[in-house]
């Protein structure tokens, strides 16, 4: 019955949603483009173009500082990545004495950022879209604009400071827990080896890590929850449903690739993070599963750059802005399966509004559901709380 | 928009500029060369000396500048700390500084970087800051800790992993010293306490330690902490955590006593530290004129009265500054550091040592060259 319910109530939206936008921007678009011509005359006016040109001149110019920086990594980062590193007398000193070529220092780099990223995803992502889902769903009014306000001021929060909390409090915090798991489950291999007696492992870091990427999951997440269409809720509610099945049957599906890009976002926050992984883990370059040891945590290459570059000399220096080129790939990487991800949700792609009600399958629907909803959507435009009331008893 | 901030910004900084001009056309030069320091008056300097690099330098830096501040009180003082000693030379060699602190000279490759800074004079490093590398360690009844430099490398190297090792056992007969594992705490980010360490192992334990000397730390393994203050909360956290770090930063924590003459282990202490420098450093060939380049040979620290691990650190300077003023100015700070007040004052403020009387004339026979 509730099956039934959410894949008939989206397709009757997307008519809707379709023909509003359709009827809406098809007589507009003619208006602006004949009737304000003829009216105004030929005359440009100077405010248009003034912001016309400042606000295409902005968009060039994002553009052209992306360029600038893929352009200024390749340039500074191909003499380090082509030298040969076990001769060069440069590399062969410091801290990248141990490497015979860039793709050996590069490559354990490049782990540890994935897997530092990803535990703090495991760990983040739930926690966010739960509090985001308890802003929009649970909360009562007040207390949900409070606590949406106190989760975007973490935003705000210097990664220092994180790094300096996760020293001082999480370290200490998460020891006894660390020293449980490596008794208990230590033959697992991510709770194995020398169990670390500071704390300074990379499960701290993550944790840190994952409280950091939570203002972005939940913002988003939020702003998608609180965009799903009230019909679908009530709908769902009517129709005998819980609070957690309607946000399961109603929310959740129009959300889906919303979440994954929240998710995508704060993965990209975390790949990047510099300072508070530095200040935390105790690093070394070394490919590492291990979550609780001390000299086992794979480095990340954010924070490889930021502790390396004062020493470096000056082809050292290219290697750390080659190893820069590499994390700029992965975060594009990660923004374009994040594109796909929410396109292909789209099923046909277009806007973020319009793609959800495809989802569903369609033709399973009830046939009374749908003109029900049909009857309902045609007067959608006296607003959204008599619409409510309509589908309400309709459905009813 | 944007072309009206960078005009804005243009201007503030040519206003800053003319400002600054003015502001030192007015200084009269001071006599800041002569050795005898005590009657120096600074009282005429004004103007902005900004510098930065060494951390090991920050404390003694802040209590410099407010005893020299409140001598030349047109004076203002800005040490960026936050940069460590590279990015500080970086920094300077890009023009940006009027001094940078390191805790290791120039190379002979930054030397020639400096020269389009400095001009065909070139650019002296002054050894103004001594202070010894600590050996901390965190191990819950244990206070006293008596190592030689053998075990230390051992330790540092991880060939010893427990506090009850034969070897440190045989050095401490009166500690009872616990199974526990060693937890051997390093620096991750590059630093000149690890140089003046790995450096110090190299020389006085060469049959273990066989890495090469170097600002990064070069064993894998072990836990490895940003900055001064990353080693020392991690010390300070772990139980039978040993670490290394600059002992004007080491707060509370136990440092053990280092072997130097044989069977006499000497702990920390300032007067120790300067006795040791005095015997161990001498001046590194450098051709420019007035470069007080120190080498340290850590196997000369024989004496029991001796500290082991002595760190200096230099203010590193062109002899040939773009504008007289300027050089006026860094001149009377500089001078002001090489003195024996500066030197007490650094010394009672950061805990450091003090640098030899007949360096420090040396020091000052050098900046009568700053011009």
């Amino acid at each position: 019955m509730s099956d039934d319910m959410t894949s008939a109530t989206p397709s009757p939206r997307t008519t809707s949603r379709d023909s509003l936008k359709n009827s809406g921007s098809a007589p507009q678009g003619g208006g602006a483009g004949n009737g304000g011509a003829s009216l105004r005359g030929s005359r440009v006016r100077p405010g248009d173009l003034i912001f016309h040109s400042l606000s295409t001149g902005s968009a060039i110019f994002i553009m052209v500082i992306l360029a600038g920086v893929a352009l200024f990594l390749i340039i500074q980062g191909i003499p380090a990545i082509v030298a040969d590193w076990s001769t060069d007398p440069s590399l062969h000193e410091g801290f990248t004495l141990a490497y015979n070529n860039f793709w050996q220092y590069v490559g354990p780099l490049l782990y540890g950022t994935l897997f530092s990223s990803a535990i703090a995803l495991v760990i983040g992502a739930p926690i966010g879209i739960g509090i985001a889902l308890f802003i929009s769903h649970y909360a009562p009014r007040r207390v949900a604009g409070f606590l949406g306000y106190i989760v975007d001021l973490l935003a705000a929060v210097p990664s220092v400071v994180f790094g300096l909390w996760g020293i001082i409090v999480i370290r200490p915090f998460l020891l006894p827990f660390s020293e449980w798991l490596n008794t208990n489950l230590g033959w697992i291999p991510l709770f194995g080896g020398q169990v670390s007696t500071t704390g300074s492992t990379i499960l701290a870091g993550s944790v840190v890590l994952s409280v950091m990427i939570l203002p972005i999951i939940t913002s988003i997440s939020r702003e998608i929850f609180l965009q799903t269409p009230r019909l679908h809720e009530e709908a769902a509610l009517a129709l005998g449903a819980t609070r957690w099945e309607m946000i399961r049957l109603a929310v959740f599906p129009y959300a889906k690739s919303g979440i994954v890009s929240a998710t995508l976002l704060g993965l990209g926050r975390a790949l990047g993070e510099t300072m508070a992984i530095a200040m935390i883990i105790s690093p070394a370059i070394l490919v590492s599963i291990r979550l609780i040891t001390e000299g086992e945590n794979s480095q990340t290459i954010a924070a490889n750059i930021a502790l390396n570059f004062p020493i470096a000399s000056t082809l050292q220096r290219q290697a750390l802005i080659g190893t820069g080129l590499m994390l700029f790939v992965i975060s594009l990487a990660v923004n374009i399966i994040a594109r796909y991800i929410v396109t292909r949700g789209s099923a046909g792609g277009g806007g973020k509004k319009r793609k959800r009600p495809t989802l569903p399958i369609t033709p399973m629907s009830d046939t009374s559901a749908t003109t029900t909803l049909d009857i309902v959507t045609e007067e959608q435009k006296l607003g959204r709380i008599a619409v409510n009331s309509r589908a309400e008893g309709a459905s009813v | 928009m944007k072309f009206k901030n960078v005009a804005a910004t243009t201007g503030l900084v040519v206003a800053a500029a003319i400002a600054l001009a003015g502001c030192s056309s007015t200084a009269t030069p001071a006599a800041s060369s002569t050795p005898t320091t005590a009657a120096v008056d600074y009282s005429a300097l004004s103007g902005t000396i900004t510098a930065g690099g060494s951390s090991a330098q920050a404390n003694a830096q802040a209590a410099w500048s407010t005893a020299f501040t409140a001598q030349a009180k047109n004076v203002v003082v800005n040490y960026d700390k936050s940069q460590g000693s590279g990015g500080g030379v970086t920094n300077w060699t890009a023009g940006s500084y009027d001094f940078a602190g390191s805790d290791s000279p120039l190379k002979a490759e930054q030397q020639t970087a400096a020269a389009t800074l400095c001009g065909p004079t070139g650019a002296i490093n002054l050894p103004i800051y001594l202070d010894g590398v600590a050996i901390i360690f965190n191990l819950p009844g244990v206070t006293n800790l008596n190592l030689t430099a053998d075990t230390l490398a051992k330790i540092f190297s991880l060939k010893i992993t427990t506090w009850n090792d034969p070897a440190i056992v045989a050095e401490n007969p009166t500690a009872t010293l616990p199974t526990t594992a060693i937890t051997t705490v390093t620096r991750s980010d590059g630093s000149g306490t690890t140089a003046t360490f790995t450096n110090y192992l190299s020389q006085t334990a060469p049959s273990v330690w066989t890495s090469a000397p170097g600002s990064a730390w070069p064993i894998a393994g072990t836990s490895a902490q940003k900055g001064t203050a990353g080693i020392v909360s991690a010390v300070t956290a772990g139980v039978g955590t040993i670490g290394y770090a600059d002992h004007s930063a080491i707060a509370k924590l136990s440092s053990a006593s280092i072997e130097t003459a044989k069977g006499t282990y000497s702990p920390f202490s300032v007067d120790g530290t300067s006795a040791a420098f005095a015997a161990a450093a001498s001046k590194a060939t450098s051709t420019v004129a007035g470069d007080l380049a120190q080498k340290v040979d850590f196997t000369k620290i024989t004496g029991a009265d001796m500290y082991a691990i002595p760190l200096v650190s230099y203010g590193i300077l062109c002899t040939t500054f773009k504008t007289p003023a300027q050089a006026t100015l860094a001149k009377g700070y500089l001078g002001f550091i090489a003195s024996a007040t500066g030197q007490s004052v650094a010394a009672k403020n950061a805990g450091s040592a003090q640098i030899p009387a007949s360096l420090l004339a040396e020091i000052q026979t050098s900046l009568a060259l700053v011009k």
